[in-house]
């Protein structure tokens, strides 16, 4: 909103009355369908003497964190059970004989509880000695440094002096380390057994490869007997970790916390807009983190948004590229290269083709589109198909998730279709994991049978089975029609087979009819971040538009995605690829001219619930590659059709011409006319074909884009991980 | 009378001119090393620089070289070679060609003059890899 | 004498260099983690037999639909009873019929030292070595045994019939010394009954577990030293006031 113009904040254009309202209601009805009927009592509790007042059920820890006492803790996290086995949250209760574990600890009507007193801090003091005890001083080796929870308690809790004097090291605990897997690095003598890790791979990755072996003194984490933590979502732990037990394996040893320059971006390599951190030293991404963002990825961040970012650093394009005479690219000035791409698309005189790819933001679309249309072509499509038929992408609510990523968590029914979420969106499996366990939901899929770390019922393959679910036919239509809350994903790739329009306007008429108050059952999984932001802005989807126009000058805005090849082009067809990484799109072009990546520009992405938000430039683009919009820009000025913004925010006033939700961060706008579907269908019918996933295995995950396939972190991922599987697969086979 | 006046300087700069080879020779020699000086040749280097000596001028500015005529304008105080350093530097009042005592060995290298600034200069590489790595359109086919 | 003398005063300096008390390191004979050994590793086969199968449904049985994995540790010892120690496979095939993952019967396996996860005899002499065990001589039982079998604490034998442990208190205090042979307590023991048992054993003819001692049980040996008399009738010794 700060970049709106500020006659029109003062006109009430932008956050306007209404619209605050709306969204206001929206949030308060969520909150009130969560929340019985009739509010139980709230309970008084004194917490270091100022009184509180909580619902029952309340645990001392919360009730002191609603006074804005921090309580220590080790073991205790916000979303996972709690363990109550640090005991670093021990505080006085007046009247207790003694000290209480706070994080387990429900509070009773008038409980005094004393943070301060001279009992908890003898306790924490004490627990702290304990932990402190077996844990190894390497402090200066240990990547956890200046970001450790152990460092930071002992500091304010613990005692100042150390009575270890046992310089022989004959009393310290000392624990094998375990292997973890390529990312993941385990240095277990480090390890305080809060059992964080463990929790987090049974409840919210359900993949229950941690555990503990042994009892006492001699108690480990690890995996069960040599076996990989094989997980999506295994970057996490390193994260939970509150020592240096678990580390980050391609940051270690890279940089301290200190000297890193921090930077809130999006990330791009799925279509969920997970909220990120980006780390930077030196002009270079060290590493990627959450951030917290309740309303998508929670706090957690799936392990190719986290690890690919070297893949940042290499297959980069750094300078202009012309095809020379010779049929070599050969790197030249920006100058010429402008100039030479300029020469072309004027000789086409309007048979110019614009294909969008992958990572696209919604600036370089705009102006993409922008400068085309100033040059009579008016071909702009993305790379990934979708349904063009009928109300096609015409309408919003046709290729988002209606039902929003935080809402999908309160489904209690879920059809799949077609779509692997644990792979595609791994943050929505998480959603819809925490209701299969918290509401019993009902999920079934259609398509090849998957592991979704939860139990699913697999329907079968034939697509045949939609319109038989949709018609009512099916045992599961019972289910979902008696469903407070059903919700049915439709995978985006599903909507690439060339019956798209049948199964896209058999589901979504079948979801008019699911449909309640406040509750929009259908959904699109996207799994590319630039899809949503680019039919937002009027691009056709899939690339049959542009390759029927047969055109002379074919601009590839970042499509790497390998379906557009020669082959398919008329011979002279002059192809200008325009993006960041040296794939699939660069080794066809005749031009390049090399863009930025998500962490080097200030750009919007819309997620795949219709989310709008703006990734901020942590780094600058390498070598002479510029922002994609500027590129387009400096075009236009030789074309001679200058575009009408010269800085970004001249842009964003005219994105927000063109589509105002996209210029508001991190709202959520609605989707009107979704019932209008069935009205502009024009078939409805589905061939009987078998319905596939694109990705089933986990080594089929890591590398999908231009960014992780140029990743040595992911081709790792991909070696180790087919290795491990292929392991298991032949154990399983011996065993039958 | 004559040296209150200083007159005895002019009839020095006629003396400087005629050993120096007439007044063309004499301006050449100012133009190139902002000076003009007499005195004994005490020897030639084989890179044809010329050492001269003359005791008149104070200590420190009595030895002089003349470089090479080639060189022209670029010469450099690194262009004196080893053998005639020291006594250019009186580190020894022996010049080269008179001292029969200094050692000459085979594997002594010639003379260099220091070559920074010029394109032969030493560069030395990079070790690191750089931070970020080019695409190279021919290695990917 | 002199070797005692010597240790203790190494304690004592160590003591002093320590001002936190911490107990020396002292492992269990278990290893906590698995091992792949040429004896204990996945390849290897491990199928219940027929009447054990039976077994197994019946206790799964007891526990509600839904709480499967409830049976875990009845099943690891049916599997441990069945095979004679818990190998790794056995783990696998109790998660296989319990529908949970290896790791969280690993987890259980690992954490119970009556699990034994490695080749263990066929007669598991358990000698306890705690407080009351020791005070009436337990050391003498283990120095026998260890003599006898020629094999120290946690090894078995070449013939694969015995295994030494060392266990804490089984609660046969009152007839210390004992041993549990498998599942039978031998009570009440000299070194020279030791001996013959486990000569019964390696011969094949096991001896009748209970006191050696001529007890029957845990009745006091001869005569009853207290209580002999008459019990009182209720008030005695209440205060006549009261009575």
């Amino acid at each position: 909103m700060f970049r709106a113009p500020l006659t029109k904040v003062i006109q009430g254009r932008f956050g306007s009355p209404t619209h605050g309202i709306t969204s206001k209601a929206i949030r308060s009805s969520a909150a009130l369908s969560q929340t019985p009927a009739k509010a139980p009592e709230k309970i008084e509790v004194f917490v270091d003497d100022v009184s509180v007042k909580v619902l029952p059920g309340t645990t001392v820890l919360q009730a002191c964190a609603v006074a804005g006492v921090e309580i220590p803790r080790f073991c205790y996290h916000e979303r996972l059970s709690v363990a109550g086995n640090c005991r670093m949250c021990l505080v006085e209760v007046e009247k207790s004989p003694k000290p209480v574990a706070a994080c387990a600890m429900p509070v009773m009507k008038g409980w005094r509880i004393k943070t301060n007193s001279e009992m908890t801090r003898k306790a924490r003091e004490g627990v702290m000695e304990f932990l402190l005890m077996n844990h190894p001083l390497d402090c200066p080796i240990c990547d956890q440094g200046g970001e450790c929870d152990l460092q930071d308690q002992a500091m304010a809790f613990g005692s100042d002096r150390s009575r270890f004097t046992d310089i022989n090291h004959t009393g310290k605990r000392a624990v094998e380390d375990k292997n973890f897997g390529p990312l993941v690095k385990g240095i277990m003598t480090r390890c305080i057994h809060c059992t964080r890790c463990v929790r987090f791979a049974c409840e919210v990755a359900g993949v229950e490869d941690l555990g503990t072996t042994g009892r006492g003194n001699d108690m480990q984490i690890g995996t069960y007997v040599e076996k990989l933590f094989l997980s999506e979502l295994s970057g996490n732990v390193i994260d939970l970790c509150p020592v240096g037990a678990l580390t980050s394996k391609p940051y270690s040893f890279v940089a301290r916390p200190w000297e890193i320059r921090k930077v809130s971006s999006i990330d791009v390599l799925d279509a969920v807009g997970s909220n990120i951190v980006v780390s930077t030293r030196t002009n270079e991404v060290l590493r990627i983190v959450p951030r917290e963002n309740e309303d998508i990825n929670e706090e957690w961040l799936a392990d190719k948004s986290r690890f690919a970012c070297d893949g940042l650093k290499r297959q980069r394009l750094v300078a202009p590229m012309v095809r020379m005479p010779n049929g070599e690219l050969q790197a030249v000035e920006w100058e010429g290269a402008l100039i030479s791409v300029a020469k072309a698309i004027k000789d086409a005189k309007g048979a110019v083709a614009a294909i969008a790819g992958q990572l696209v933001d919604v600036e370089s679309l705009v102006a993409l589109k922008d400068l085309l249309n100033r040059n009579g072509g008016e071909t702009l499509c993305t790379e990934q198909n979708f349904n063009v038929k009928g109300s096609g992408s015409d309408l919003r609510s046709n290729y988002v998730c209606n039902t929003t990523i935080a809402d999908l968590e309160q489904a209690d029914a879920v059809l799949l279709i077609g779509t692997n979420p644990r792979y595609e969106a791994p943050l929505i499996n998480t959603r819809l994991r925490k209701s299969y366990i918290n509401n019993e939901m009902d999920i079934a899929s259609i398509g090849p049978k998957i592991d979704l770390s939860y139990n699913h019922q697999n329907l079968g393959e034939d697509a045949g089975l939609i319109s038989q679910v949709c018609n009512g036919g099916h045992p599961f239509s019972k289910v979902l029609e008696n469903a407070k809350k059903p919700a049915i994903v439709l995978g985006a790739n599903v909507l690439e087979r060339p019956d798209a329009a049948g199964i896209h306007t058999t589901v979504a008429s079948y979801c008019k009819k699911l449909n309640k108050q406040g509750w929009n059952a259908f959904n699109v999984l996207q799994n590319n971040a630039g899809q949503t932001g680019a039919l937002d802005v009027g691009y056709q989807p899939g690339t049959q538009a542009a390759l029927k126009a047969q055109p002379k000058v074919l601009i590839l805005l970042g499509a790497d995605g390998g379906k557009v090849d020669r082959e398919k082009l008329p011979k002279d067809c002059y192809v200008i690829y325009i993006g960041h990484h040296g794939d699939n799109g660069a080794s066809i072009a005749d031009a390049v001219l090399p863009g930025a990546a998500y962490t080097e520009k200030q750009a919007i992405y819309v997620n795949t619930e219709g989310r709008a938000q703006q990734t901020l430039a942590a780094v600058s683009p390498p070598g002479m590659a510029r922002e994609d919009w500027k590129i387009l820009r400096a075009l236009s000025e030789i074309l001679g059709t200058p575009l009408p913004y010269d800085n970004l925010d001249d842009l964003r006033n005219r994105i927000e011409d063109i589509a105002p939700h996209l210029v508001r961060f991190g709202k959520l706008e609605s989707s009107t006319f979704g019932n209008l579907t069935e009205q502009l269908a024009t078939s409805k019918s589905i061939e009987n074909t078998k319905i596939d996933v694109k990705q089933k295995k986990l080594r089929e995950y890591f590398m999908t884009d231009p960014i992780s396939r140029a990743s040595p972190t992911m081709a790792r991922c991909v070696r180790e991980v087919s290795g491990e599987e292929a392991k298991e697969e032949s154990q399983r086979q011996a065993a039958c | 009378m004559a040296k209150y006046l200083g007159l005895d300087r002019l009839g020095k700069i006629f003396q400087i001119i005629r050993q120096s080879g007439g007044i063309k020779n004499a301006y050449m020699k100012l133009y190139r090393f902002d000076d003009l000086k007499v005195g004994t040749l005490v020897g030639t280097d084989k890179y044809g620089n010329r050492y001269y000596e003359n005791p008149y001028y104070f200590y420190g500015r009595n030895r002089w070289v003349e470089y090479a005529d080639h060189l022209n304008l670029e010469y450099d105080g690194s262009q004196i070679p080893a053998d005639w350093y020291g006594w250019m530097h009186y580190k020894t009042d022996l010049p080269p060609i008179r001292d029969g005592s200094r050692p000459k060995y085979k594997w002594m290298a010639d003379h260099s003059e220091n070559l920074s600034g010029t394109k032969e200069q030493y560069m030395p590489y990079s070790t690191t890899p750089p931070k970020v790595q080019a695409w190279d359109p021919k290695k990917s086919k | 004498m002199i070797s005692s003398c010597a240790s203790k005063s190494i304690n004592l300096v160590r003591g002093g260099m320590r001002a936190i008390a911490t107990s020396a390191v002292q492992r269990s004979d278990h290893l906590f983690v698995h091992r792949d050994t040429p004896e204990d590793n996945p390849n290897i086969k491990f199928e219940f037999t027929p009447e054990n199968k039976k077994r197994v449904e019946a206790i799964i049985s007891i526990y509600p639909e839904g709480y499967k994995r409830a049976a875990m540790i009845p099943l690891l010892d049916l599997a441990q009873r069945q095979y004679g120690w818990l190998p790794i496979s056995a783990m696998q095939k109790v998660a296989e019929i319990l529908e949970v993952s290896h790791m969280r019967v690993y987890e259980v396996a690992t954490f119970y030292t009556m699990f034994l996860r490695k080749p263990t005899g066929k007669y598991h002499i358990q000698v306890c070595t705690t407080t009351p065990c020791w005070l009436r001589g337990s050391d003498e039982i283990m120095e026998c045994c260890k003599k006898t079998l020629g094999v120290e604490v946690g090894e078995m034998t070449k013939d694969g019939l015995f295994t030494i442990s060392e266990v804490e208190c089984l609660g046969a205090c009152v007839n210390a010394p004992m041993v549990a042979i498998n599942d039978d307590y031998y009570e009440d023991l000299t070194a020279k009954d030791m001996q013959q048992i486990l000569a019964d054993f390696k011969a094949g003819k096991p001896s009748p577990p209970g006191p050696r001692n001529g007890r029957y049980a845990s009745e006091p040996a001869g005569e009853p030293s207290s209580l002999t008399e008459e019990p009182k009738g209720p008030g005695f010794g209440l205060q006549p006031a009261l009575a």
